[in-house]
């Protein structure tokens, strides 16, 4: 059962962050493909906070080993900067398939992992699914904020 | 040892217990008194006797002269009655008749003398004649017609003769009496000089009695007791006892005691001093250690030859200087007197430092310093063992160094490996990603661009497996791998690869067979290993039978508590020339001419290391025709493999069939 619409899914904004230039090109043309519309590749990883401020992506996709600023400080900083009941998905694509990277990226606030080398249809699927969450989480969001509007009209 | 005694009766003397000795000390006095006591008895008695003898003549001669005075006054009496006719006449005649014969029985019984008896009896006769002839008398004048005076007349004729005979008679006896008494007044006289001769001579006995004893105290007792004293005074002082005779008796005993104590203590004296010699040379030769004694201020009162060889000053350069000269200028101040104490509160201090020889070289020392106390816990000074550690610590340095080295090492080659494995995969990941995404979209390309895709997609996945197997081997070599050790049914493992195994076995266009064990087994493995080994053999088995039919994968109990895994097929087998390097990395055998079958060549290795890691064995074995690859792993009931690393390869080879 489809609970969000397909096209509401592919107007979402993705973040993709890896300093290999290479890897943000096939995530860029994979989720062309897929036909998602509002796609921003970074292979600077120290622009990647003020982007996650300014262009408030839905989800974003993250390398973990990069100079200067590596994945887990930025998930640090993510975390750090969102709301405490904001869902901003994060999926860790990373070629660092150690079980200790693994952990302490989910720890650090990931909601996913995958190592690579990936599976272009896999990650579709996962990123498609990290969307839908999101989306269901806006919708009980706005709904509890409805509510408690309707019932504030009410009492006042 | 005893010296020349100077006669038999000394020598029996010396030797009678003490006991006896007091006895006769006391008894010698004691019986010269006795004997005294007894000859004055004896003497005084005699004296009594011969008194008595006195007396008795003196009663004999009262009794001789009453005899003769009666006789007389009854004579006197008699005349005159005889002429008177008157009866008072007859009063000292009656008196006669009445108390002659009482005298005379006394007289009889106290007459002793044999010559004065025979007298006496004498007497007797006349006198009882004398009576008689009174008694005729008397009674011829009481006749009725008086007698004729003639007849008295003759009768007092007779009468005065009879009396002169008695008279006679008692003169006699009264001349012998006297002799008799003068007799027993010098036997009297006699026996009373010999009682003062023996007096004089039994009091002298007594004098030299008690001088004996005194005599026999001292020689026996008194003086042996000095020596002996003497000689005890030398034993408290330790010196050589003075030779005493070996006398049978207690104070010889003790004597004798105490010349086997001081015997017995010279003796041990002589061990200890022999012992402590060959403990001082020993010391004094000991050469890896430097010993050496300090008084209770610190100064060097000893010097061995390895307190020499470590510090390099001689025993006459050093003896005698205060022992902080051996610490080097920064803790000379204060590390002496701080080793001093301590060792002084607590027994014996150790420590480890700098120390300078005598060249001002530094040496490093390890050194215990020991408080020396007297038995009275007086401190008496320190002993100071030292030991040149420098070759140690050098090399614990050294081996520290290399240990930090080694694991330097191993965390940069874990470091390498994960690096490696990160780089390799970060630019596949854009290759099979972009190879992906085109075979997704191969219908639109033409045939010649379809094949490259395929070849690069091919080549990415393979390099991908290849890096994978490498990582994988180099970790478990490392000991790096991380192994989760469970008790698994091998029943449901076999069915787990089984499952696995069909599609890669049926697509080689073979059978796959499944030999289950006959009762149920299990192993202690990692899961996930375990299939990935299963699985390479069968990937193997189905890559090379290309003349066969079949791949057989089966388990079964081996000896030695394990289990046995093995994967056979009915194809070609292994070449005998390449059997050794069948598990070597890399070796891809024959791969040249078998060019059909593709692999990294790492498989077996990997196999290899994994089984050993979970502490079993790999081998092959040729079948006809075809191969076949067994492994063990430890049944459920054997204890588990040490440490789950490639170090397991020292444990016990199982045998495999």
């Amino acid at each position: 059962m489809q609970l969000i619409d397909r096209a509401e899914i592919l107007s979402r904004r993705i973040l993709a962050i890896d300093d290999e230039e290479a890897n943000v090109r096939l995530l860029q043309n994979l989720l062309q493909r897929e036909g998602y519309t509002q796609i921003f590749g970074l292979t600077e990883p120290k622009e990647a906070l003020s982007t996650y401020i300014e262009w408030q992506p839905d989800l974003v996709l993250l390398d973990l080993t990069m100079p200067e600023v590596d994945g887990f400080q930025l998930l640090e900083a993510f975390s750090r900067h969102d709301a405490p009941d904001e869902f901003r998905p994060v999926l860790v694509l990373t070629a660092d398939t150690t079980i200790q990277a693994r952990r302490r990226a989910l720890a650090l606030g990931a909601k996913d992992f995958v190592a690579k080398p990936f599976d272009v249809v896999e990650v579709a699927l996962r990123i498609s699914n990290l969307l839908e969450t999101r989306l269901l989480y806006e919708r009980l969001q706005t709904g509890t904020a409805k509510a408690a509007d309707r019932s504030a009209k009410t009492i006042g | 040892m005893s010296k020349p005694r100077s006669g038999l009766l000394n020598r029996f003397w010396t030797d009678r217990p003490l006991a006896f000795k007091g006895l006769v000390v006391v008894a010698l006095p004691l019986a010269v008194l006795l004997g005294s006591l007894i000859s004055l008895y004896v003497a005084s008695s005699a004296e009594t006797r011969a008194e008595d003898d006195v007396r008795r003549a003196f009663a004999i001669q009262r009794d001789i002269y009453q005899v003769h005075a009666l006789l007389a006054e009854a004579a006197t009496g008699v005349r005159g009655y005889a002429l008177t006719g008157e009866e008072r006449f007859l009063e000292p005649y009656r008196k006669a008749q009445a108390e002659l014969p009482p005298t005379l029985e006394r007289l009889d019984v106290a007459i002793e003398d044999e010559v004065v008896r025979r007298y006496f009896v004498d007497l007797l006769r006349v006198t009882d004649e004398k009576r008689e002839s009174l008694k005729a008398t008397v009674e011829l004048a009481r006749l009725p017609e008086p007698a004729s005076a003639d007849e008295v007349e003759t009768a007092l004729i007779a009468n005065k003769l009879a009396l002169d005979t008695v008279r006679e008679k008692i003169d006699r006896i009264q001349q012998r009496e006297a002799v008799v008494l003068d007799e027993r007044r010098a036997l009297v006289d006699a026996v009373r000089s010999r009682f003062l001769a023996l007096t004089a001579i039994s009091g002298l006995i007594g004098l030299l009695g008690s001088l004996a004893a005194v005599y026999l105290f001292s020689t026996g007792i008194v003086r042996r007791v000095n020596r002996l004293e003497h000689n005890a005074d030398l034993l408290a002082r330790g010196e050589q006892l003075v030779d005493l005779p070996e006398d049978a008796d207690e104070i010889g005993r003790l004597s004798s005691r105490l010349v086997g104590a001081s015997a017995l203590l010279r003796e041990r004296e002589n061990d200890l001093r022999a012992s402590e010699e060959r403990f001082r040379l020993v010391i004094e030769r000991v050469r890896d250690y430097g010993i050496f004694t300090l008084d209770t201020e610190g100064v060097v009162t000893s010097w061995n030859l390895g307190a020499e060889r470590i510090k390099g000053w001689k025993a006459d350069e050093i003896l005698g200087q205060h022992f902080s000269r051996f610490y080097p200028e920064e803790t000379r101040k204060f590390l002496p007197d701080l080793m001093l104490e301590r060792a002084r509160s607590d027994g014996s201090a150790e420590d480890e430092g700098w120390r300078v020889r005598e060249d001002g070289s530094r040496f490093w020392a390890n050194v215990v310093i020991t408080a020396l106390r007297d038995e009275a816990g007086a401190l008496r000074g320190f002993a100071k063992v030292t030991r040149d550690m420098t070759e140690r610590r050098r090399s614990e340095e050294a081996l520290k160094l290399a240990r930090e080295d080694a694991e330097a090492a191993n965390l940069a080659k874990s470091e390498f490996l994960s690096r490696t494995s990160h780089e390799l995969r970060t630019p596949l990941n854009a290759i099979l990603g972009f190879g992906q995404l085109l075979e997704i979209d191969l219908d639109n390309f033409s045939e010649p661009h379809q094949e490259a895709v395929e070849r690069i997609t091919k080549a990415g996945r393979h390099l991908l497996s290849l890096i994978n197997d490498l990582l994988d081997i180099t970790s478990i070599e490392a000991g790096g791998a991380e192994l989760d050790l469970e008790t698994i049914d091998v029943g449901e493992a076999l069915a787990e690869a089984r499952d696995l195994a069909d599609p890669i076995v049926a697509n080689s266009g073979l059978t796959f067979e499944l030999v289950e064990p006959s009762v149920p087994l299990s192993v202690v493995a990692d899961r996930r290993r375990l299939t990935q080994i299963i699985l390479n053999l069968i990937g193997n088995a189905a890559k090379y039978n290309t003349t066969g039919l079949f791949v057989r994968l089966g388990a079964q109990r081996s000896p030695g508590n394990t289990v046995t895994f093995f994967v056979e097929d009915d194809g070609l087998g292994v070449e005998a020339a390449h059997v050794s390097r069948l598990f070597t990395a890399f070796d891809r055998l024959g791969q040249n001419k078998r060019s059909k079958t593709e692999g990294t060549g790492l498989g077996l290795a990997l196999s290899k290391s994994l089984v050993q890691s979970m502490g079993g064995m790999i081998k092959y074995k040729p079948r006809t025709p075809g191969a076949r690859f067994a492994f063990t792993l430890p049944s459920d009931a054997a204890p588990k493999p040490a440490l789950p690393s490639s170090q397991t390869t020292g444990t016990q080879p199982h045998a495999i069939d």
